[in-house]
């Protein structure tokens, strides 16, 4: 969580860490995801801003916010 | 403040290029300063020479590997016939000569502002263990060897992948026991012994430049991380990065050592340890970066050199791209005939 809290995220979805120097490239749906951990809400929440945001059930929402997750802790960014 | 003359070397802004032309550039954008950039080359084909925008006069020097005595002549005769208040070498080869003959030069009023020859020493890649653990970074597995019976016995000890560094310069990484003899038998046929064997680490590779004013205090520090590089390694495209426990690194190692002048640290940094991999005693070629953004150390040093005020403001952004480009230059012959028949342009 550290490092997600230091990383800068623009709108675009390209998110700079600028204690390593890496970038990365995000989807919209990740900027939301990424956002959202980082107001420190929960999955079901977050789930919410992109059914909220996109056309997508909340089951498909909570899905892919778990997978988003999973994909996090991989980058070691969680 | 008044006009100063300051000769720089490294102005071979070449694919592996020297730091001169980022100093120089430096220098020349402090709108405070008035400065007279002499280059100082060892080849005709230096593009420093013909850079006009930015090099105002250029020599070309005998090489420090020769007679120290030709080589602080040649100083003397630039600060003969058109002043010389200042150098500011770049090139690690030239480095010990300037730290030797320090006294001199400015008993004939030409400065420099440098470590001493023990500061020196600690850029030795058989020193770094020492560094390293002053200035709180970890060191990879490192054995110094001087044979090839050591080396194999390195390799083995330490276990593959290992870098294999030249004592000065370069460094390959080897795969295989194979690769690391042939590079043993590469770097010992340039640049001699000893040979340096080191256990690669994963993690960012981060480097730092900074200056050290001699007591202790540190004069301004930036860190980049390398995006791309060309295959000697050298930095194309970097960025900026504001990594805590590296800078805390180069402030120790300025405090520790009470550094004086330039510096470079090579760092890898994991998630829970920071390694020191090399020290540069001297601006690396990036320098230019930390102009850009906003922290002009090679003016800093030349003022803390004169006893100018330095600006306090140490802050700087992070995220702050540095993009080297190729660039074609078209002039007349006049500079190179001169530099090949005088020794001198303009």
């Amino acid at each position: 969580m550290a490092t997600l809290a230091r990383l800068a995220i623009n709108e675009e979805g390209f998110v700079f860490d600028p204690t390593t120097g890496d970038s990365f490239g995000v989807s919209a749906t990740g900027v939301i995801i990424l956002k959202g951990i980082r107001d420190g809400l929960d999955d079901k929440k977050i789930a919410q801003r992109l059914a909220d945001e996109f056309i997508v059930t909340l089951d498909d929402a909570g899905r892919d916010v778990a997978d988003f997750r999973v994909q996090l802790k991989t980058l070691a960014l969680i | 403040m008044q006009k100063l003359i300051v000769g720089v070397s490294g102005i071979n802004a070449i694919d592996n290029p020297g730091p001169g032309i980022g100093v120089a550039r430096s220098l020349k954008e402090d709108p405070d300063l008035a400065v007279t950039i002499i280059g100082l080359a060892y080849d005709a084909m230096d593009p420093g020479l013909y850079m006009d925008w930015v090099v105002d006069k250029s020599f070309i020097m005998p090489y420090p590997s020769g007679s120290s005595e030709a080589f602080i002549e040649r100083l003397l005769y630039i600060k003969k016939t058109c002043g010389l208040d200042h150098v500011i070498p770049n090139l690690d080869a030239e480095l010990p000569l300037y730290i030797k003959h320090s006294r001199t030069l400015a008993d004939h009023g030409i400065k420099t502002f440098l470590p001493t020859m023990e500061q020196f020493r600690l850029r030795g890649k058989d020193q770094l263990t020492a560094v390293a653990e002053k200035i709180g970074a970890g060191l990879p597995q490192t054995r110094v060897v001087n044979s090839l019976e050591a080396l194999v016995q390195a390799v083995g000890e330490i276990g593959l992948p290992v870098m294999v560094k030249g004592c000065l310069y370069k460094a390959y990484r080897a795969g295989t026991l194979q690769e690391a003899v042939g590079h043993f038998h590469h770097l010992v046929a340039e640049w001699g012994y000893p040979i340096i064997v080191q256990e690669v680490v994963t993690g960012d590779e981060l480097n730092v430049v900074g200056v050290g004013d001699g007591t202790g205090e540190c004069l301004g520090l930036v860190g980049v991380k390398k995006i791309c590089t060309t295959a000697l390694g050298k930095i194309w495209t970097g960025v900026t990065v504001r990594n805590e426990p590296m800078l805390a690194a180069a402030r120790a190692f300025v405090r520790e050592f009470r550094w004086r002048g330039p510096f470079e640290l090579e760092c890898i940094i994991s998630p829970d340890q920071i390694y020191l991999i090399e020290v540069n005693p001297r601006f690396p070629a990036w320098v230019y970066l930390a102009t850009g953004v906003g922290l002009n150390l090679p003016s800093r040093l030349l003022r803390a050199s004169c006893g100018q005020p330095v600006p306090p403001d140490n802050a700087y952004e992070a995220g702050k791209l540095f993009i080297r480009y190729s660039y074609e230059l078209v002039t007349d012959m006049t500079n190179f005939q001169q530099a090949i028949t005088r020794g001198e342009t303009r």
